[in-house]
């Protein structure tokens, strides 16, 4: 048996979880962006304006996918009764209370002619939770004793980082969807730059994360499989990190030269697949968690996981 | 005397009465004939793909001298169990006996413990299938086994070994103890000097899986050679 390929993943975490952490992570990314680019001014009020109707309905969604996930939802309330119990638990105060947040600074700023200092308390305050909400993603996972991969500090600093740079990407597909190109020139010139920055961040932690894995033997089989998916090498990699990086940078650099026209569809489809790349980064993450070999007096036992796989039908009994 | 002073002086007396379970099993008497296995599922009749007790296979040396050997793990009932960290309901609890146990009707099946158990001891089942190909209905026995699934554990929450402490309270051993053919599970009081596992951890050394977390498990293990 190769023990690089058996079957020794965790297999009860899967794409409900990882949109889960992925929309968690556009959720507070985007209001993070919007609520500091608010502070800036009114030459960034369409990406507040855009970022901060992402961050609610974002954070909602992702709930209802980990809702769909539980074995039992009707009791997913009990969560709330022990906040200090769980990073479920306290990213359910977290979510919730960043939730209540983002709306009600979306409702002020839309509905209201409220600003000055309470709209920059309410930001000041929903910034906190946004960043607690992107940390939780990674900590959720880092808190697991039973998956090596994931039981390091680098995690959340992967899933805060790749929460901002998801949440940039979703301002800037809003921003190419609802806003009028004309006056949107500076304000996308200078949010290519930043996407450029952070994807390139995003590199190196990326790089860290799975070098760092790779010193250690029950680590060392995560990245290993990880660096076999073909949809993180070329969906994460290369579509999801690679392509926008470059497509950013020729954002910028045609945006620099006056009087150029804006061409959103290469804004669209480098933020599209920056996204894209996103999930394919949470959902590889969680699929190639393997569980530590038992190990005991010179023996190493594989602990095979549970195998999701079909049973036989009826069409594949011999005939009687 | 004040509340918390009554409740640690409740807690000594109850930690120096109480039996603390622990499980010694001998790797150089088990030849891995999965009896436990096959024990464990008639006792708590756990649905396909949920085996609270197993064996693992491992191999050491290199070819042409190597050695086979199995490994029983079930759930390690640890003193600081991870499982019971991470769980958001409180649904994972500790007896007074130190026996780790899911109260069902609090779990939400977020499967988080699953995540947090070094020793793969849980698992969760969305509903029960048959052991036989699609479209066959239950057996009489499957429809047994069902029923009596759902009231010890169920669907749609995380589930463990709990040592078998309905037959603990009996006074008899846990099922898997109880079938070994090659006498290799010793089960008994941790708390107890003077018990045969006490003295078998002592005496031969018992070791423990991945010590260096930090979650004592009270399930020893006698080296195989």
């Amino acid at each position: 048996m190769d023990p690089k390929v058996d079957g020794q993943i965790q297999t009860e975490w899967g794409w409900l979880v990882a949109i889960y952490l992925f929309l968690g992570g556009v959720g507070g990314g985007a209001y993070t962006i919007a609520a500091i680019n608010g502070f800036m001014g009114e030459g960034l009020a369409l990406s507040t304006r855009v970022g901060l109707w992402i961050g609610f309905p974002a954070l909602l969604i992702g709930s209802l996918f980990l809702l769909a996930d539980l074995g039992s939802p009707a009791r997913a309330i009990l969560a709330g009764m022990k906040p200090g119990s769980s990073w479920i638990a306290r990213g359910f105060w977290i979510i919730t209370v960043f939730m209540i947040l983002a709306l009600l600074h979306l409702a002020l700023y839309l509905y209201t002619d409220i600003g000055g200092a309470v709209l920059a308390v309410i930001a000041g305050a929903g910034i906190v939770f946004a960043v607690l909400t992107m940390a939780y993603t990674g900590i959720l996972l880092g808190a697991s004793k039973g998956i090596p991969f994931w039981r390091t500090g680098v995690v959340p600093v992967v899933f805060v980082v790749s929460a901002v740079v998801t949440g940039h990407f979703t301002i800037m597909l809003g921003m190419t969807l609802f806003g009028e190109a004309a006056a949107m020139g500076s304000s996308l010139r200078t949010m290519a730059l930043e996407a450029a920055v952070l994807v390139a961040l995003e590199v190196l932690v990326i790089a860290f994360f799975l070098q760092a894995a790779f010193k250690l033997p029950d680590q060392r089989e995560s990245a290993e499989r990880i660096l076999r998916r073909r949809s993180f090498v070329v969906g994460y990699f290369i579509l999801g990190l690679a392509v926008p990086l470059v497509l950013m940078l020729v954002v910028y650099g045609s945006l620099a030269q006056d009087g150029a026209a804006i061409s959103l569809p290469l804004v669209a489809v480098g933020a599209l697949l920056g996204l894209v790349g996103g999930l394919i980064l949470r959902q590889s993450v969680l699929v190639c968690g393997a569980l530590p070999t038992l190990n005991i007096a010179g023996f190493q036992f594989r602990r095979v996981a549970r195998p999701k796989q079909r049973k036989p039908s009826m069409g594949m009994l011999p005939p009687q | 005397m004040t509340a918390s002073q009554l409740e640690a002086t409740a807690k000594s007396l109850r930690e120096t009465t109480m039996p603390r379970w622990g499980m010694v099993i001998d790797l150089k008497r088990c030849y891995g004939c999965y009896a436990c296995v096959m024990a464990c599922k008639v006792a708590n009749h756990t649905p396909p793909g949920v085996f609270w007790s197993r064996i693992l296979k491992g191999e050491a040396g290199s070819f042409p001298n190597t050695v086979r050997q199995a490994l029983p793990v079930l759930c390690m009932h640890c003193d600081e169990p991870s499982c019971m960290e991470v769980c958001p309901t409180g649904a994972t609890q500790q007896t007074d006996e130190g026996i780790v146990i899911v109260e069902q009707d609090k779990c939400m099946g977020c499967k988080y413990c699953i995540m947090a158990c070094p020793y793969g001891a849980r698992y969760s089942v969305e509903k029960w299938e048959s052991y036989f190909p699609e479209g066959l209905p239950l057996s009489p026995y499957e429809e047994f086994a069902k029923q009596a699934w759902e009231e010890k554990s169920g669907c749609g929450v995380a589930t463990k070994c709990d040592f078998c402490r309905d037959r603990i309270a009996e006074g008899r051993e846990p099922a898997c103890v109880e079938a070994c053919p090659a006498d290799a599970r010793i089960f008994g009081d941790l708390s107890d000097p003077n018990s045969e596992v006490s003295i078998l951890i002592k005496r031969h050394r018992g070791e423990v899986l991945h010590p260096e977390l930090g979650n004592k498990p009270k399930v020893y293990y006698l080296a195989p050679r």
